[in-house]
């Protein structure tokens, strides 16, 4: 359990260490982490350490973990310690590219960096919502303020309006969290004994909007596309789904606001999914592609949490599948910017595996898992479709607009792969990629692919299940 | 040849576990070093790849003669009832065999057709990838352990149809290049080969994914052979049958290429060669087909007498019979080696898909029919394919083309093409006869059961299928137009063909010794008359073919550009596609231009303060969201506090 802070040594030490250094330091205190929570997973190990007692109604404050922390947790930390190994040479470059002294920037980057990773990490191991929220702040704050000094483009009006956005989200959960208490009487989720059709649509609204649902999220994309690429490599396969876990969270306490409206939040993520999925289409830069398919794909969480216990396990693979996908093809989109010097617009790429056949064959196993190909969406997939028979029966609308949900993904994944790395090859110089902005993404790509067979895939599955009861 | 109940059976896990990863494993090497260096030690680490696939081919004929009938059993996902099952009956251990030795054979071709390339460790493996695929769909009883493998033909063959990702060679092209028809451009290059495949599969494998959860969702099991089928059709009744075959189907339609999902494997002719001969033989195209036949011979549709499942075996007759005849035509008008071929490969699984859904009224031995078929079409596909690969390597040239100089020059070529057109044709007493007067006999009887159209559209399709391989035959290697030949090397490939071509002198001993149980059934059926004429009008189809090979006319011109059926690939569902995107591109500009510049400015306009917000200022910032949360905190504890 105690684990989960190494990390915290990081924070304090990493802004001390220089170059290289540092990134490794980092990485190792996630990489252990990312053991211990594995191991904890696999083991079914449950565990809750009294912080303090706190006035009513905030209640008692606690740490809690059990199998959907780990779950949640094991990503996060395995996301983090890898993108922490490719910051180093990405953001040296960026800090040449900005015209700063690296040395000082780096102790800047790296207590930043650590500090929003670490409150990831810790998020999903609060046991009350206080706590749950301070932790959501904290890597709000941190984030924000990687965006705002190392940023893209307009980074400071893009920065304002992250925050702006994700300040709405969380003071409407916040909202939620605050009812809840005073029904309650308690935050502690242990404790909570229901959830108010009110508060959950506090809660609910507020997480849609970080999620981001359709309509919120068009500040996504500007967030996402303009953060220096190592923090949207943490954003966009960590931070959104974040909202998942919190809305799981309330789940597994009251499922009633999910159940009343099941078919409007069903029809929602379809159109959420489908919506992102056909902009991405339209995109011309190669981030703001991302983006848009990872509005699509939390889509799919929206769609997965209204088809019942099967669903729910669809869920927690789907934050994994994601995270793992996302992060490869963010560093990978990175990878292009660094090596090309800030190269992101499609409409000058096309047989890019030429020049960097490493990233490019990484950002197929990235493709390979947002569209459910020999990798853990694969089975993620399977539960969500298990879900939606359990829960709609053979009906054909529902099976059909899920099945286009499914199909889209894989269609912009391998026409985005044709437009960058496949086709007429460009005059660019063949590069020599650095080792660190490579490997990173073939570790994770191993991962999840792993997590399709034993001995993974049998302790994931086991864990999940046992702790939810049985689908 | 009743299937009893498949026993529960005990084997070392280690071999199955060499039969997928000893090819994977062993194209790792090339794969990772080749980015880096592409020397001639590099070059050569191809030939452990191809000892990787040898390794399958020995397991696969190890399971063959030593494993016994059965189900093998290994923990996966336990805790849902879904785990690694292999079976090992009639169907899998023939296939497994036949796909072990066509991969490897077709490797050891390509490692002197490909040893120029540039791109061999990305070649490898997904070459090797594809076989252990197959291999995976081959042995699996459990339905999503199947879907493992079917994912990864599906990504391989996107890999290998876009080999050549620069588009930069001509040769690798399909279609005449710069050439239009009205909104239509009639070429494609490898990536969009590549694109067209895996957008077509992934059309069929997500409703086939659904299928494969329901089927689990309502009975608990995805094991095909112990998955209680009667029972579950009767639950769900006729509709639920019908949706739930049907998305089950679209995965075997869309790989097998039926209409109008055929465009992908016209196109799938970008790769190279020794990817088509793979691709239309064992594997990809042939697991469609093979899947319908696995599940079939445990559905035994026979003994269900469902409306439901009747629809359903009659529309996979009708779509094979439809798709047989269009692919045969198209076969037929075709310019391009390998197109012909390609369409010829359509023209043949629609057959397999007929024959097996015959079995709704004829019983099991129509599935066997199918699976004798596909065996045979394997062995003479991958030839030819080997054959046209080895011609456009000497001729450089992609179109039908040869005089009597070419069949002087590769004599050994042209007699291997000669005797697996007329074995492939069905002209007796030849391998193809004996199955394909079974093929007769099954639709013959459908005539009582359903109408004489199948048995019609048999005949029709047999006719013109023995005219296009004449045609092939023909323009290749005697009456096409004078072609320059750079002959070099070739041994190896001339030895993997002939292997390949033997292979059909096996099964025709296997046929006449009577070694398998289905032989003697064969044997009967080939010597009946109406079998006999339709051999003879094989026969003569063929001598047709070869006399007039060239024939210009309307109805030609239509087929030669495949009946149009790429304007739904190219055209319509692009146009759709790309309408539905603008609209929403101009949804999102519209929601983003609302909220970040026209309410920011709005407020701007009202307040100067709320400018200032925008300034930058961090600190100034920091301090407006604290109060914001401290001031909505205070109104939550007033309202909680009443």
């Amino acid at each position: 359990m105690y684990a989960v802070f190494i990390p915290a040594i990081a924070i304090i030490m990493a802004p001390f260490i220089r170059g290289r250094a540092a990134a490794y330091f980092s990485a190792l205190t996630f990489v252990v982490s990312f053991f211990a929570i594995l191991y904890a997973f696999v083991t079914k190990a449950e565990y809750m350490v009294d912080l303090f007692t706190a006035f009513e109604p905030v209640g008692r404050i606690y740490l809690l973990g059990d199998t959907v922390s780990h779950a949640f947790g094991f990503t996060i930390a395995l996301v983090s310690a890898m993108v922490a190994l490719y910051s180093y040479p990405y953001m040296k470059h960026r800090f040449e590219e900005m015209e700063l002294n690296p040395s000082t920037e780096f102790k800047k980057y790296w207590f930043l960096y650590n500090l929003y990773a670490a409150s990831m990490l810790w998020l999903v191991y609060a046991g009350n919502l206080i706590l749950l929220y301070v932790f959501l702040e904290i890597s709000l704050i941190a984030s924000f303020l990687l965006i705002y000094y190392y940023g893209y483009g307009n980074r400071v009006w893009v920065g304002l309006l992250y925050f702006v956005w994700t300040n709405i989200a969380g003071v409407l959960a916040l909202v939620g969290f605050l009812m809840i208490g005073f029904e309650n009487k308690t935050l502690a989720l242990d404790s909570i004994a229901s959830v108010s059709m009110l508060a959950w649509l506090f809660v609910f609204i507020g997480m849609v909007v970080k999620l981001p649902g359709l309509g919120p999220h068009v500040w996504l994309p500007w967030a996402h596309a303009e953060a220096p690429t190592p923090v949207s490599a943490l954003l966009s396969p960590l931070t959104v789904g974040l909202a998942a876990y919190i809305l799981l969270r309330i789940y597994l306490i009251d499922q009633s606001f999910i159940e009343v409206y099941r078919s409007e939040i069903f029809l929602y993520g379809i159109l959420t999914s489908v919506v992102a999925g056909f902009a991405v289409f339209k995109q011309k830069d190669h981030k703001r592609l991302l983006a848009y398919s990872t509005v699509s794909q939390m889509g799919y969480i929206l769609i997965a949490f209204t088809l019942g216990t099967a669903g729910i396990v669809g869920v927690i693979i789907q934050y994994i599948s994601h995270a793992f996908g996302k992060s490869i093809l963010f560093m990978s989109a990175g990878a292009i910017i660094a090596v090309y010097h800030g190269l992101r617009d499609l409409d000058r790429m096309s047989g890019m595996h030429e020049q960097i056949p490493t990233i490019a064959n990484a950002a197929l196993i990235g493709f390979m898992n947002l569209s459910g190909i020999l990798a853990i969406g694969m089975i993620g997939e399977f539960f969500i479709l298990k879900g939606l028979v359990d829960t709609f029966g053979l009906s054909l609308d529902a099976i059909l607009l899920v099945v286009f949900v499914f199909i889209i993904s894989g269609l912009y994944s391998f026409y985005t792969m044709k437009r960058i790395y496949y086709g007429r090859v460009r005059d660019y110089e063949k590069a020599k990629v650095n080792r660190l902005l490579d490997t990173p993404l073939y570790i994770i790509g191993a991962i999840s692919i792993l997590f399709i067979l034993p001995p993974l895939a049998t302790w994931f599955v086991d864990a999940v299940i046992s702790f939810l009861g049985g689908v | 040849m009743e299937t009893a109940a498949l026993m529960e059976l005990e084997l070392n896990p280690g071999i199955w576990l060499m039969l997928f990863f000893a090819p994977i494993l062993a194209s790792f090497p090339i794969a990772f070093i080749w980015p880096k260096r592409q020397d001639s030690f590099a070059r050569k680490l191809s030939i452990l790849s191809v000892l990787g696939l040898f390794v399958s081919f020995l397991i696969t004929v190890f399971i063959l003669f030593r494993v016994e009938e059965g189900r093998y059993v290994y923990p996966w996902l336990p805790s849902i009832g879904i785990n690694f099952v292999f079976v090992v009956d009639y169907l899998s251990k023939y296939m497994g065999a036949l796909t072990g030795f066509i991969a490897f054979t077709i490797g050891v071709y390509g490692l002197e057709y490909m040893k120029d390339d540039y791109r061999l460790g990305w070649y490898w493996f997904f070459f090797n990838l594809f076989t252990a695929s197959m291999l995976l769909v081959v042995y699996s009883d459990n339905l999503l352990m199947l879907l493992i493998g079917w994912e990864g033909l599906g990504i391989a063959s996107w890999g290998l149809i876009g080999h050549w990702f620069r588009d930069d060679d001509e040769l690798s092209y399909v279609g005449v290049i710069d050439r239009k028809m009205g909104p239509l451009k009639m070429f494609w290059s490898p990536s969009t080969g590549g694109w067209r495949a895996i957008s077509t599969i992934r059309v069929g494998d997500m409703p086939m994914f659904l299928a494969v959860a329901a089927i689990f969702a309502l009975t608990g099991t995805l094991d095909i052979s112990r998955i209680p089928w009667a029972e579950l059709f009767e639950n769900i009744g006729m509709a639920g049958t019908v949706i739930l075959l049907f998305a089950f189907l679209m995965g075997p339609f869309t790989k097998s290429a039926q209409l109008p999902f055929s465009e992908w494997l016209m196109t799938a002719m970008t790769g190279p060669t020794t990817v088509s001969a793979l691709l239309h033989s064992a594997t990809m195209v042939a697991a469609g087909t093979y899947l319908f036949m696995r599940v079939s011979w445990y559905i035994k549709p026979w003994e269900i007498q469902l409306a439901g499942v009747e629809i359903i075996y009659i529309l996979v007759l009708s779509l094979g019979l439809i798709s047989s005849l269009y692919g045969a035509s198209v076969a037929l008008a075709s310019r391009e080696r390998k197109v012909l071929l390609a369409a010829s490969t359509m023209s043949s699984l629609g057959l397999m898909f007929a024959s097996s859904a015959a079995s709704f009224w004829i019983g099991e031995f129509a599935i066997v029919v199918a699976f004798w078929y596909l065996i045979t079409h394997a062995f003479a596909k991958a030839t030819l394919f080997l054959v046209a690969g080895h011609i456009i390597h000497e001729t450089h040239d992609r179109f039908l083309g040869g005089d009597r100089e070419v069949f002087s020059k590769m004599k050994l070529t042209a007699l291997v093409t000669l005797f697996a057109t007329i074995t492939l044709a069905g002209i007796p007493p030849l391998t193809a006869y004996w199955v394909k007067s079974a093929m007769d006999e099954v639709m013959e009887k459908l005539v009582h059961e359903v109408n004489i159209l199948p048995f019609a559209f048999l005949v029709t399709i047999s006719v013109i299928y023995s005219a296009f391989l004449a045609k092939f035959f023909a323009l290749n290697f005697w009456k096409g137009r004078h072609v320059h030949l750079h002959l070099h090397g070739g041994g190896v490939m001339k030895t993997a063909y002939t292997a390949m071509v033997s292979m059909l002198l096996v099964l025709l001993a296997v046929i006449y010794l009577g070694i398998d149980h289905a032989a003697e059934e064969f044997i009967k059926a080939g010597t009946v008359e109406v079998s006999f004429m339709v051999g003879i009008l094989v026969l003569v189809a063929y001598v047709a073919g070869f006399i007039k090979p060239e024939h210009e006319n309307f109805i030609g011109k239509i087929l030669y550009d495949r009946v149009y059926v790429m304007l739904l690939n190219d055209y319509l569902i692009p146009k759709i596609g790309w309408a539905i995107a603008w609209i929403v591109d101009i949804f999102n500009r519209f929601l983003d231009f609302t909220a970040h510049t026209f309410i920011p400015a709005l407020f701007g306009g009202i307040s100067v303060s709320i400018r200032a917000v925008q300034s930058g200022s961090l600190e100034r910032y920091a301090k407006i969201v604290v109060s914001f949360v401290l001031a909505i905190l205070f109104i939550v504890s007033i309202v909680g506090w009443f």
